[in-house]
């Protein structure tokens, strides 16, 4: 599975919502990042091998700057993870998604909510 | 007197030493996470039923949680599922938390959700592993401290690659 996603790609986030949102509508929108999400090897043995394992262990989102979920992620989590999540659209601004990973990787994405 | 007071605090100074010593190696060698103890480990599904609620009773959720999550799973290693939960969003009463654990994985514990009122409805969702056929749980902590959970056994396609 690995090698699906180009290096360069890492960390990529989209975010896709609804095309017409009216005010107070409760939105639920999906977010991918582009992440290796690595797994967990094993030697010869089956012995765990102790490295420093690159994959996100929080994904946070924000809507008028408000904290509205939380994901806090393991290994169990696929690679290239889509969330999905809802929050009640009351005002027009920016929604954020925002990934940690084990390597100090920092992505963000960012959409515009609007009222059609 | 002296030189005994001296004697203590100079084993005080070395002891401070070592400390802080440990301290920046932890800082170095850990992974950027803040809490103390990690949210996914290599365990059984039991272990971390009892590690992450500690025996906390937990009712049947199945009348207000909706719970997607395919019956079999071809490919493991990416399994859509989503859980969605009736209950008011207010901030007197409202879904403060989601779990999804795999039972048979090798890391139970797929992620943990944290709601607000503010999100409106508590819908969470992602693309997780599965390692083996077996039970996934999905648990809900209401504002009020109350444990809700629903189980879906998903048989897991052996070979992947959609075979």
């Amino acid at each position: 599975m690995r090698g699906l996603s180009a290096v360069s790609d890492i960390g990529k986030v989209r975010i896709r919502i609804p095309s017409s949102i009216r005010p107070g509508d409760v939105v639920h929108a999906r977010t991918l990042v582009i992440h290796p999400m690595e797994r967990v090897e094993r030697d010869g043995q089956g012995k765990v091998v102790q490295r420093n394992y690159s994959y996100i262990h929080t994904a946070t989102v924000t809507y008028l700057g408000k904290t509205i979920v939380t994901f806090e992620t393991t290994q169990a989590v696929s690679e290239n993870p889509f969330f999905s999540f809802s929050f009640r659209a009351t005002d027009p601004g920016q929604l954020k998604v925002r990934f940690l990973d084990t390597t100090g990787g920092d992505y963000e994405g960012t959409a515009d909510i609007t009222f059609a | 007197m002296r030189d005994s007071s001296k004697l203590t605090r100079r084993t005080m100074l070395g002891t401070l030493g070592v400390l802080g010593v440990a301290a920046l190696a932890g800082d170095v060698a850990a992974p950027r996470r803040a809490e103390a103890q990690p949210l996914g480990l290599q365990e059984t599904g039991e272990e971390a039923l009892r590690r992450v609620f500690g025996g906390r009773p937990m009712k049947d959720g199945s009348s207000v949680i909706k719970f997607d999550i395919p019956a079999i799973a071809e490919n493991g290693s990416l399994v859509q599922t989503s859980v969605a939960v009736e209950s008011p969003m207010t901030p007197v009463a409202y879904v403060k938390r989601v779990w999804i654990v795999a039972d048979k994985n090798r890391i139970p514990v797929v992620f943990r959700a944290t709601l607000v009122p503010e999100a409106g409805r508590a819908s969470v969702g992602a693309t997780i592993r599965l390692g083996e056929t077996g039970d996934v749980r999905a648990i809900v902590e209401q504002s009020d401290g109350t444990l809700l959970a629903v189980k879906r056994e998903v048989k897991v396609t052996v070979g992947g690659c959609g075979g």
